[in-house]
This record gives structure tokens, C-alpha cells and sequence, in this order.
């Protein structure tokens, strides 16, 4: 019995990074709302990790951070989140592999629907939705895996 | 606070933010007493209530009607062929049914199925490296819709950007450089 | 979750279909009466309930037990729900413009004093029902439809009970407010 077991268990060892799907519990996701424009210049101190990727997009001269928040989903629950200018921001956790998370995105005003997107998002990896306009300035929504 | 047709008494103002809570049945003995004490002396508050009444029958009605008469003809057939269709043997389903060796074992054949096993690994490791050494290639963005932008995804891999960029009307002027 | 429940469950995440099928039956009617009451069209909520199983089957290794299974099962038919009423894009039989609030098609309009038939007073209703957020109509259905408590109803749709009376609250005052020639005390 005890030869089975430890045979079953080295079996095990031996052949677990085959595991392609672990379903772990929650994935941690930073969702950044920033308005960018060419009113005044300067970069909000919290989005120095997105500078690169940013200025090698765009050609604003200021990005102000308005909102700064680190949500956790579970598969298939969703956080919704209030962005400028009046919308609803929806994340639901639709999937998980090893290494990256799928996640939907919609974004809402008044209960319609404005945008569904599904992206991967893998630790370390950010995607930004951008485009609204607010004033002078044009809304980006910057979405990270955290680690 | 619900208006039923007609104006709620300032006096019961209190009493109407609870009659939704006791239409649900979810209110404690008090909040049910309070309600079912003024009641009787509100026509307002009990047209509120039939409302609230006729809103869920206009909901419910339907439903209850098309499950009756639904007997849900060759559904589970049609899961079974969705679920065989989906299914795909993984390399972990091919190796857990050649676990399933017991019956071997019992019959003392240990050392031929250590012998397989060993040889599984040593055919199989190749996979194993190639598996773990990069992150999957599939794209960050899987899909994109919508009614009221017009839509451009830019990917790029130095640096990784992903950006989805919403054009607001065909007069917005796009700012990416 | 009784014993002969979770066994099931456990059979099914070793991938016994054997033991989904008898979730299946156990289960079948209520997961259509929610798709049902999403889409309101018999075919579609059949197509849904078909996609539920596939899926629960496919994910059902992920429920650790955390909720009650059957508040996992109902969350899981919603979103398939609302997602096949997006992935349809149905086009309203009313306009829906934004600005100008919505308006009945012509059709209606030239039939005002008509007494509706049942047809069109369930398309009336299915209409009013869209105009919600996914959110409010999961709320409205899950309370009018299948009798879930507050506390269900929250476990269902992963929130607080507070915001589960607020969504309640305003999604009955928006149909109430759409359909009220027909939800008005008396009739």
C-alpha cells in the first residue's frame, strides 16, 4: 500500500507542471483613470510604470491621475466601478490559466452598454482603454495585473 | 418611495420606504406591524402595493406559463454532443487514465508499469520544457465591441502596449502620435 | 448543500456525466426560467440552458463550496443570459434614442386606444425589461421570477444586500414607470 502510494505521488511530482489550468482564487487587477491632454505638462507620480507605454502612444503633455483603486475578482463575480465622465466601469473574471487572466470589461452609461471588451491580462502586462473626452482632456483607463 | 397613481400623505412617508421590504416579505415583526397598522388607512400606500403586485405579475406570468408547456426536448442530447465536442484529450487525461493501473498492480505486474511509466516521462519531458519556458502568444484583446465607438486596438510588443482607443464621432480628432 | 448533493458535485468535477445529468434534471427548469426570464423567447432560453450545462460542466472544478451551489449555478446562467441578449445585439422594435427618450414604433403609435393582445404585451414587457443595466434586470429576475430572498439574492449576483434593494428599487421604478398604464393600482 504504502509502495502504491509513494509510486502515485512521485508520478505526481514528476508530471505537475503539465497542470495547465490551477484554478487560483482571486487575481488582483489596478485600475488607473487618468485624464491626458496638452493643458499644462506633467506626469502623475503613480503612473511612472506606465511612461514608457504611454509616451510611446501619445503625444499629450499632462496625464493626471483621477482614480487609483486595486480590485480582486473572483471567476465569474463582478466589480463595478464609477469612472469620470458619468460611465460605470464592469470587470468580471471569466477565466484563469496559469499565467494569465481573462477578464471582461464593459463600460456603461445609464444601464447602455458602451464598450465590451475581453482581454488577457498577465502579471505585469497593462491595457489601456482611452478615447472618452472630459473637458480638454481625453479619459485613459489603464487596467494591470498585479503580481 | 412609489406613487401608485396618486399622491403619498406626508404621514406616511416612513412607512413608504418600507412597504417595498414588506412586499418582498423582508421586514422584521415591527416594520410588518407598523406597516400592516397603516395599511387600512392609506389607500396610496396599498395602490402602491398593487402595483408593485400587478408589476410582478406582468414579469412572472410569462415565465410560469413557458416552463409548463416546455418539455425540453433533446436537451440533454444536445449538451452530451456540446460537452464531447469540447472535450479534448489533454495530455493530463491521457496519463490519469494510464494511472488508473491498479488492477495491474494488483496483479503484481509493478515493475512493467514503472518501466512504462518511466518511458511516458522520458517521451513526454520535451513537452514539458517547451510548455513552461514562454508566456502563451495568443493576443492581450480577444474580442471588442461596440454600438456607440468607432474602435482601433494597437498591440505591440516593445514595448508591451495593448490600447484599445474609442473614436467618439467622426468629427473627434484622434491624439495618438 | 445535502450529502447527495455534494457527492454529485464531486462526481461531476471528476468528470462524471452521469452525475451532470442528474444535476441536470434537478436543475433544468429553474436555470430556463431564469434564461427565460432574460430573453423571454423560448428558443434562446433553450439554447442558454443548453450553454449553462456545457459550461458548468467545464468550470464546475473551479466551485470549491464557498456559496451555495445552487446560487453558483443561478450567477452562471445569468451572465450566459445576458451575455447571448449582447452577443444577439436583437434590435428594439423602439427607438432608442438617447436624447430624445424612447419612443414607440410607428406602428403603436398609430394604434393608441388599441387594447394590446397578449403577444404584444409580453414584447411590451420584454422592451421594458432591456431598458434596465444587466445588473437590475439580474436583481428584478432573480426576485419576481424565482422568489429569492435579499441574501440570495446578493450570494447570486456576488454583492451587498444594500446594493441588491437599491437595483431593486430602481429597476422596479423604471419598468413600473415604462409600463404603468398596466401596473397601476385597479387594473
Amino acid at each position: 500500500m504504502r509502495r502504491k502510494a509513494s509510486f502515485f505521488v512521485i508520478l505526481i511530482l514528476l508530471l505537475s507542471p503539465f497542470f495547465g489550468d490551477v484554478a487560483f482564487a482571486q487575481v488582483q487587477v489596478r485600475v488607473r483613470v487618468m485624464e491626458a491632454s496638452n493643458v499644462g505638462s506633467g506626469f502623475d507620480s503613480s503612473l511612472r510604470d506606465l511612461h514608457d507605454q504611454l509616451g510611446s502612444l501619445f503625444s499629450f503633455s499632462s496625464y493626471r491621475l483621477l482614480k487609483d483603486e486595486k480590485v480582486s475578482l473572483s471567476l465569474n463575480q463582478s466589480v463595478l466601478l464609477s469612472i469620470p465622465p458619468e460611465r460605470s466601469l464592469e470587470l468580471t473574471l471569466i477565466n484563469q490559466r496559469r499565467v494569465t487572466a481573462e477578464i471582461r470589461v464593459k463600460i456603461t452609461r445609464q444601464g447602455r452598454d458602451l464598450l465590451t471588451t475581453l482581454v488577457r491580462l498577465a502579471p505585469g502586462r497593462s491595457v489601456s482603454i482611452g478615447g472618452p473626452k472630459r473637458g480638454e482632456g481625453t479619459i485613459i483607463i489603464a487596467l494591470s495585473r498585479l503580481q | 418611495m412609489w406613487k401608485g397613481g396618486g399622491s403619498v400623505k406626508s404621514e406616511c412617508s416612513s412607512i413608504s420606504k418600507l412597504l417595498e421590504k414588506y412586499f418582498d416579505q423582508e421586514v422584521t415583526p415591527k416594520e410588518r406591524s407598523l406597516v400592516e397598522g397603516h395599511l387600512p388607512d392609506c389607500p396610496a400606500c396599498r395602490m402602491a402595493l398593487d402595483s408593485m403586485q400587478n408589476l410582478r405579475i406582468l414579469i412572472k406570468s410569462p415565465v410560469e406559463e413557458a416552463v409548463e408547456k416546455e418539455n425540453f426536448p433533446w436537451v440533454w442530447e444536445k449538451i452530451e454532443k456540446g460537452i464531447q465536442r469540447k472535450e479534448r484529450l489533454g495530455l493530463w487525461d491521457f496519463l490519469k487514465s494510464w494511472l488508473d493501473v491498479t488492477p495491474l498492480l494488483k496483479r503484481k505486474i509493478l515493475i512493467p508499469a514503472v518501466a512504462a511509466a518511466v518511458i511516458l516521462i522520458l517521451i513526454t519531458a520535451p513537452l514539458l520544457f517547451k510548455k513552461t519556458t514562454s508566456y502563451p502568444t495568443l493576443s492581450v484583446v480577444e474580442y471588442v465591441e461596440s454600438e456607440t465607438y468607432n474602435v482601433m486596438v494597437y498591440e505591440l510588443e516593445t514595448p508591451q502596449v495593448t490600447v484599445i482607443w474609442l473614436f467618439e464621432g467622426p468629427e473627434e480628432e484622434s491624439s495618438t502620435s | 448543500m445535502d450529502v447527495n448533493e455534494a457527492q454529485l458535485i464531486s462526481r461531476c468535477q471528476q468528470g462524471d456525466q452521469e452525475a451532470l445529468k442528474e444535476i441536470f434534471n434537478q436543475y433544468h427548469q429553474k436555470v430556463y426560467r431564469i434564461a427565460y426570464g432574460v430573453v423571454r423567447q423560448r428558443e434562446e432560453a433553450l439554447d442558454i440552458v443548453q450553454e449553462v450545462f456545457i459550461k458548468l460542466f467545464r468550470s464546475i472544478r473551479q466551485f470549491q463550496g464557498k456559496s451555495r451551489f445552487y446560487t453558483y449555478l443561478y450567477r452562471m446562467t445569468m451572465n450566459t443570459a445576458i451575455d447571448h441578449t449582447r452577443k444577439m445585439k436583437k434590435v428594439p422594435s423602439f427607438s432608442m434614442d438617447e436624447e430624445e427618450g424612447f419612443q414607440l414604433s410607428d406602428d403603436a403609435e398609430r394604434r393608441p386606444d388599441r387594447i394590446l393582445d397578449h403577444k404584444e404585451l409580453e414584447a411590451r414587457v420584454k422592451w421594458a425589461m432591456d431598458q434596465l443595466s444587466p445588473d437590475q434586470k439580474a436583481v428584478l429576475i432573480f426576485r419576481e421570477v424565482e422568489g429569492f430572498s435579499y441574501q440570495e439574492i446578493a450570494e447570486a449576483t456576488g454583492s451587498s444586500i444594500g446594493t441588491v434593494m437599491s437595483r431593486l428599487h430602481y429597476g422596479r421604478k423604471k419598468v413600473q414607470e415604462l409600463l404603468k398604464d398596466y401596473v397601476e393600482g385597479g387594473r
